[in-house]
């Protein structure tokens, strides 16, 4: 799995649609996953996420109807397409300066130049946040999200503690900030609800926290697998740098093969029978969207990176009441990424010796470097 | 031919906006919304095969 998702994913599949291995549920075909999607009545996202024990709600992730509805019918306009489309100048200008700085060297490592800072950017952005802050927000939030999605443990408490001090205490500041002197931002947008909409205090810190954790690493290790892609499939960089219309479909197949959120867990509410199995009430489920969206039954030669049917529905973003809400906004950050970074270098390569790997077992996939080398790009 | 969304099953992916931008159009939750009353002129049946595959949700049909 830390070289090859394919061989990794066909390894989880082998082991069937629905099977139980020590104690976890594991939904591996598109159907079975789909059907936990439509069914969130019984595969339900609230104690899913208990471990993670947050001291906020995690909204609206962690929130399962009736009140998840409440969450999704303010938030989804934040960040629907033409919301999007206003920020879109102000986001691609940031991605050609992070790319200017480096673009002259002729070689740059794509995770710590690029895919690491650009997400974090936009989210200080999409909330009225000074870009100055970005190192120190990157730091806080690593730190936790290394801790909350590794199975080994990581990072020691001391440092945990501070970085969750360090994080809470900044959009605390902010959040009264906003409710003094609204900006035109999403957070303010957010503080502004009022009546049935308005959130608490805590539903207000949840959701900064959840974006934090769910947009800002998720969209990092994406770039990171968008251009080691690109660099393995030449004649598709080719293409898409002769027709930049296509960039978008050919993001939509990489997302389809390398997801940084693989697996989704939910929690049963009652006995379910799905695939000829039956999962007890109260058994943790993981929705194996790595492997649903490989799926031979749905998808036509499912490890090959096909342009030509990029137009095939993956579930990278999940599904049902919980599809991921930050969607239309990860789709634009990469479609940027790859528009301005092919714009300025049509032709890179991955520094030869250099094997990229992800890290492995972990709960989130994404390489933790990935050093190019280009020809030098004159200022 | 005829598109249609199933919207007990949309949840808003707007995949077909993308794929299909002259069948449909997205709300102002970013939803998908079929233009008009929901006829695929002859040029555009591609496109709506296309939105058809691209839904995550399997929410769209296409019919005679």
């Amino acid at each position: 799995m830390a070289r090859d998702r394919t061989e990794g994913w066909a390894y989880f599949a082998a082991q069937g649609d629905v099977f139980e291995g020590n104690g976890t549920w594991y939904l591996t075909s598109a159907e079975a996953v789909q059907f936990a999607h439509r069914h969130p009545e019984i595969f339900t996202s609230g104690p899913a996420f208990a471990a993670l024990a947050s001291p906020v709600p995690l909204v609206p992730l962690a929130i399962d109807p009736p009140d998840h509805l409440r969450f999704r019918k303010v938030l989804d306009p934040m960040l629907a397409p033409r919301v999007i489309n206003r920020m879109e100048d102000q986001l691609r200008d940031q991605v050609r300066e992070l790319i200017a700085e480096f673009s002259g060297n002729g070689h740059c490592d794509i995770v710590a130049d690029l895919a690491r800072l650009y997400p974090t950017q936009v989210f200080l952005t999409l909330f009225g946040m000074p870009l100055e802050d970005r190192d120190t927000f990157i730091g806080w939030v690593e730190t936790l999200v290394e801790q909350s999605t590794s199975e080994t443990s990581a990072a020691p408490p001391a440092a945990v503690m501070e970085a969750a001090m360090g994080l809470f205490g900044y959009l605390q500041t902010f959040i009264e900030q906003k409710r003094a002197n609204p900006g035109d931002d999403m957070l303010s947008a957010v503080l502004a609800l009022d009546g049935d909409e308005a959130f608490t205090e805590p539903e207000v810190l949840g959701l900064c926290f959840l974006f934090t954790l769910a947009g800002l690493d998720t969209v990092t290790a994406t770039i990171g697998f968008v251009m080691q892609m690109l660099a393995n499939h030449a004649d598709v960089r080719r293409r898409i740098v002769d027709d930049p219309t296509q960039i978008p479909a050919v993001i939509e197949e990489i997302l389809r093969m390398e997801l940084s959120a693989p697996v989704t867990p939910r929690v049963t509410s009652q006995e379910v029978e799905i695939g000829g199995k039956v999962i007890p009430a109260g058994a943790t489920v993981n929705l194996v969207l790595g492997t649903a969206n490989r799926d031979p039954r749905r998808f036509e030669n499912p490890d090959v990176l096909d342009p030509e049917l990029a137009d095939r529905g993956h579930l990278t973003f999940g599904g049902g009441i919980h599809r991921c809400l930050g969607s239309h906004l990860a789709r634009r950050e990469l479609r940027l990424v790859v528009e301005e970074f092919l714009r300025v270098i049509p032709d890179y390569e991955i520094e030869p010796g250099f094997e990229p790997k992800i890290v492995w077992p972990s709960g989130t996939h994404h390489l933790s470097s990935l050093p190019i080398r280009f020809p030098k790009v004159a200022p | 031919m005829k598109i249609t969304i199933d919207e007990s099953r949309c949840t808003g992916h707007a995949r077909c906006v993308v794929v299909a931008p002259s069948l449909f159009t997205d709300d102002e939750r970013g939803y998908g919304v079929v233009i008009g009353d929901g006829d695929v002129p002859a040029d555009q049946v591609a496109a709506a095969r296309s939105a058809v595959n691209s839904c995550p949700e399997q929410a769209i049909s296409l019919s005679e």
